[in-house]
């Protein structure tokens, strides 16, 4: 098979020989695992058992594989070359002071590939990208990268099991807090790209006049306090507002399709996100639906139109996650991705173009 | 005066998409979420100072020649 996936429930010291018990000698190498497991550890190991391979990966706040979503499990995808002829992979360090090193990154891989980044054709090459979840650097990265290439890097912020104190990235046997994983697939098959989010907008729509950027937080929305205009827009008291969150994120409206920037928390009158959320951008309240119905969808037809697809990889919200808990939806969820091997994770963030919330970004190896 | 912002968008879309469409809405979606909405100005939009000099700081970030 040109894609495989493995999965182990209880990681050991001899993880990566584990994995490779199930992938075989594999061209790539991707894994997300719970930081239960010792992410220096793992990634070391990883990288040991497989010598010839490119390995990346990060730590999880939940994982995916082939028609399950699991806990505190190592998840895996080995790609043959036949699927991804070729890899690179790098891990960017100290991204919450620069991104710098990105455009180093994209240096070293046009001097080897010999083409420039802006000139590698996007329906062959696909980039994947793991940032540290809690850095808040995800808006810079993302959009560093889109300035020097047309290529789409997909991807998700590392978690850690929702304990919201230290997330891993991972690339060669090297890991790292404050860093982003790049990698650069060329891919002769083809592949194709999956977003979807389980909203759609309401006739309601708030735009921020005064925000605190680095701090992702919004203190005005039409010049009124944030959460006084947030909640009238939800016909909600104030202080009913954060009990809404979840069903009434606001989107920044693109064709027709929401980038969804998800609340965190109200902070006195201001309202602080989980991304970057700009003075004068045109936000919809949006409305929820449901997950497993749309995701159904999105992958069904994106099945269709890729008759044969041999993977996927899943970078799944955790806020999405802990609604399908909450829903009692989660196997049911899992299901869903019976019809096509797949490994995934739940993120505290998922990268498309920009850094997005409450969404699933995928990528449908052909 | 009037019109230079959306020619300057314009051409933005253009050099980074050669055409082809599917660049084309990419570029787009990568402007709105610079903060550049491109539906926001049309032929009768005025030259507006400050935005011209936001449109040059996101073309030389997306490295195209104005």
């Amino acid at each position: 098979m040109a894609i495989k996936v493995a999965h182990l429930t209880n990681g050991t010291v001899n993880a990566g020989a584990e994995l490779a018990a199930q992938l075989g000698t594999p061209a790539v190498v991707v894994y997300f695992a719970s930081p239960k497991h010792d992410p220096q550890a793992l990634a070391k190991s990883v990288a040991a058992a497989f010598p010839a391979s490119t390995t990346l990966g990060c730590t999880s706040s939940g994982e995916l594989v082939s028609g399950s979503m699991t806990k505190g499990a190592i998840v895996a995808m080995g790609f043959d070359a036949d699927v991804v002829s070729r890899a690179e992979v790098e891990l960017i360090p100290d991204i919450k002071a620069s991104v710098d090193g990105i455009n180093r990154t994209f240096a070293a891989w046009e001097s080897r590939i010999g083409t420039k980044m802006i000139d590698l054709d996007p329906e062959r090459w696909i980039g994947l990208v793991l940032v540290d979840g809690l850095s808040g650097a995800e808006e810079r990265v993302m959009d560093r990268i889109g300035d020097l290439t047309n290529v789409n890097f997909i991807g998700g912020s590392a978690g850690d099991d929702v304990a919201f104190k230290e997330t891993f990235v991972a690339a060669a046997g090297r890991t790292q807090s404050n860093a982003a994983v790049l990698a650069l697939f060329e891919c002769p098959n083809g592949f194709d790209v999956i977003k979807t989010q389980s909203f759609h907008a309401s006739r309601h729509f708030l735009v921020p006049t005064k925000v605190d950027k680095a701090a992702r937080e919004v203190i005005e929305f039409n010049g009124r306090p944030a959460v006084a205009a947030y909640a009238e827009a939800l016909g909600v008291k104030p202080d009913d507002l954060a009990g809404q969150f979840m069903a009434h994120p606001l989107g920044l409206m693109i064709g027709g399709e929401p980038f969804v920037r998800s609340p965190q928390q109200v902070i006195g009158d201001k309202v602080r996100f989980y991304c970057g959320v700009d003075e004068g951008m045109k936000l919809a309240v949006l409305d929820s639906t449901g997950i497993v119905e749309d995701t159904t969808s999105a992958l069904g037809s994106a099945l269709k139109r890729n008759p044969g697809a041999r993977g996927l990889l899943n970078f799944n919200c955790i806020l999405r996650t802990l609604e399908l808990e909450a829903t009692g939806q989660t196997d049911e969820y899992g299901k869903v991705f019976d019809a096509v091997p797949t490994v995934g994770f739940s993120t505290y963030g998922e990268e498309y173009i920009g850094h997005i919330n409450q969404t699933a970004t995928m990528v449908l190896f052909r | 005066m009037a019109g230079q912002v959306r020619a300057m968008i314009d051409q933005i879309v253009e050099q980074r998409s050669k055409g082809n469409s599917v660049l084309a809405t990419t570029t787009l979606t990568k402007l709105i979420l610079k903060g550049l909405d491109p539906a926001r100005f049309d032929a009768n939009s005025p030259d507006d100072p400050i935005v011209i000099a936001r449109i040059r700081e996101v073309a030389a970030e997306l490295n195209v020649t104005l």
